[in-house]
């Protein structure tokens, strides 16, 4: 009888990360591999390697901030800073950066330590309820900003002769490529490329030679150009909607979830949120300064008394007639840029809440027919944006003003939620809230419910201011 | 995909694989239960004020609308 060799011991097998992978179910795996791409660069020694595990760290952050500046949002800033110039929105703008921070960084804390989306959160701690009124608030919310995304990609592209039709293919098909064949590491490195565009607001100001004396004299005085009134009201909360959405707490949380962010991630995690809230408004006053310094002239200020918007056509002539064509057009492939972002972030942004809510499949590491649950929500939301927008004669200043009560009333809801869980010692345990925390978020939903009424009543007493 | 081509090297042995995935929480987490959150005190009264809240706005929202209309 033949002698039986005995098997090699286990100890003399070499260790095989990659076949450990392959155990994982698809979207864990992927994620196990994001965690092992970050970790092999901390291994790694050199400031190469530092710089390199840098940027692998920057993400949700810096994409919500970017997407936040969206179509709708970068019309607001040109608004802005053509009716009211630049003495008192600048200064405000720069004290959105604490703002989207403080709020953000919460959503970074929660998703490191619950490793659950903003959706979910709020349907299994606070029930069913209050679940489907966040649930809904949001959906309409992004349905209807989507639709002030494929405004903005349509105007962008008719400055390039794109004619509507193909302008909303175009994008539909841009945001459905992103979303659909790429994984999550792959989808935030390309919408972090996507977002790079976004800076290209920022040199169009040399454009148009601002007098910077003016500029630094603006957070010297800080006053308000004809006094607070309707039109005043509207574009502060116009502002202020555009720089806090609930839509972003909910996406970077989510996000933040799927790309596998951890309690030792709430670091880096703070650092890329802040990097965000510096870009935003860096961008969001950029434009303001473009704008404010071609198109403003302080007369509409005074004779505006209605909240109707101001034509941003017409500001785009006024400024093409002063400056020539090449700053519309970077105008126009930022609005374009802007469009595109800010729909991939509100796809998936749909798609994670509805996930959650559902206990359905919810990563963007899940292929299209594993995670056809998943993607089927944003992509909805995607087409219906796409067909208002085509439908002729729709009443896009109507829904404008839709878009915004949602968020208004939405707004410090989703603040209270994103409080009470911050807060929530039995799942945050010592990353709960501090109490200067606590306060700054206070005085933020303050402020928010405060202007949202204010306005409330002008809508319904003219002559109150 | 290749090992080497990975560069996973620095973890090389069963224990540190389970530690890394318990270190990055690598495991689903909808199988895990939330427990509803005992509503009582401030956070109580809080929900009462989200609630009157949300109705004002519902009632400006509608006058609002008819002021538009």
């Amino acid at each position: 009888m033949p002698e039986v060799k005995p098997l090699a011991p286990p100890e003399n097998v070499p260790f095989d990360v990659n076949r450990k992978l392959e155990e994982l179910p698809v979207e864990l795996r992927l994620r196990a591999k994001d965690r092992l791409r970050v970790g092999r660069l901390r291994h790694r020694k050199g400031l190469l390697a530092k710089i390199m595990l840098l940027v692998a760290l920057i993400g949700p952050g810096v994409l919500v901030m970017v997407a936040d500046n969206d179509a709708g949002g970068v019309i607001t800033y040109a608004q802005t800073g053509s009716i009211f110039g630049i003495g008192f929105f600048i200064p405000l703008m720069v004290l959105m950066i604490p703002t989207a921070y403080f709020v953000q960084e919460m959503t970074v804390r929660l998703a490191a330590v619950t490793r659950r989306g903003h959706a979910e959160m709020i349907w299994r701690r606070y029930g069913s309820f209050w679940g489907a009124f966040s649930l809904a608030d949001l959906l309409i919310a992004n349905s209807l900003t989507m639709v002030t995304e494929f405004i903005g990609i349509s105007f962008g592209m008719s400055v390039f002769g794109v004619s509507h039709i193909v302008a909303v293919a175009v994008g539909i098909l841009f945001v459905l490529t992103v979303t659909l064949t790429l994984r999550y590491h792959r989808w935030e490195r390309a919408s972090l490329i996507i977002a790079l565009f976004n800076l290209v607001f920022i040199p169009l100001v040399l454009f148009a030679h601002p007098n910077w004396s003016t500029v630094a004299s603006a957070f010297a005085t800080w006053h308000v150009d004809g006094g607070i009134t309707q039109l005043f009201l509207y574009v502060l909360l116009a502002n202020l909607g555009t720089t806090i959405a609930p839509w972003m707490l909910f996406f970077q949380q989510s996000s933040e979830v799927d790309r596998g962010t951890v309690p030792e991630d709430i670091g880096a995690g703070r650092r890329d949120t802040l990097i965000g809230a510096c870009v935003m408004s860096a961008v969001a006053i950029s434009i303001m300064i473009f704008f404010g310094t071609l198109v403003f002239n302080g007369a509409q200020v005074t004779s505006a008394t209605s909240t109707a918007p101001y034509n941003i056509a017409a500001i785009l002539s006024t400024v093409s007639h002063k400056v020539g064509l090449l700053p519309t057009k970077l105008f126009a492939l930022g609005l374009i840029d802007a469009g595109l972002i800010s729909a991939i972030a509100l796809t998936a942004s749909t798609s994670w809440a509805v996930g959650e809510a559902f206990e359905w499949p919810k990563s963007i590491n899940l292929p299209f027919w594993e995670g056809r649950k998943f993607y089927v929500p944003g992509m909805v939301s995607l087409m219906i944006a796409a067909a208002i927008v085509l439908v002729p004669n729709v009443p896009l200043g109507f829904l404008n003003i839709t878009v915004q009560v949602v968020a208004s009333i939405f707004m410090p809801a989703a603040l209270l939620f994103l409080l009470l869980l911050a807060n929530d010692k039995e799942i945050m345990g010592k990353y709960a809230n501090k109490g200067w925390e606590n306060a700054g978020t206070i005085l933020i939903m303050v402020v928010l419910i405060s202007m949202s009424a204010l306005y409330g009543i002008t809508l319904l007493f003219p002559g109150a201011l | 995909m290749n090992h080497e081509k990975e560069g996973y090297q620095f973890i090389k042995s069963e224990q540190e694989w389970n530690s890394f995935l318990k270190r990055e929480k690598i495991r689903d987490y909808s199988k895990v239960p939330v427990p509803r959150a005992r509503i009582k005190g401030v956070v109580k009264v809080a929900f009462i004020f989200l609630r009157i809240y949300i109705a004002f706005m519902l009632v400006l929202i509608l006058l609002g609308f008819l002021h538009i209309l």
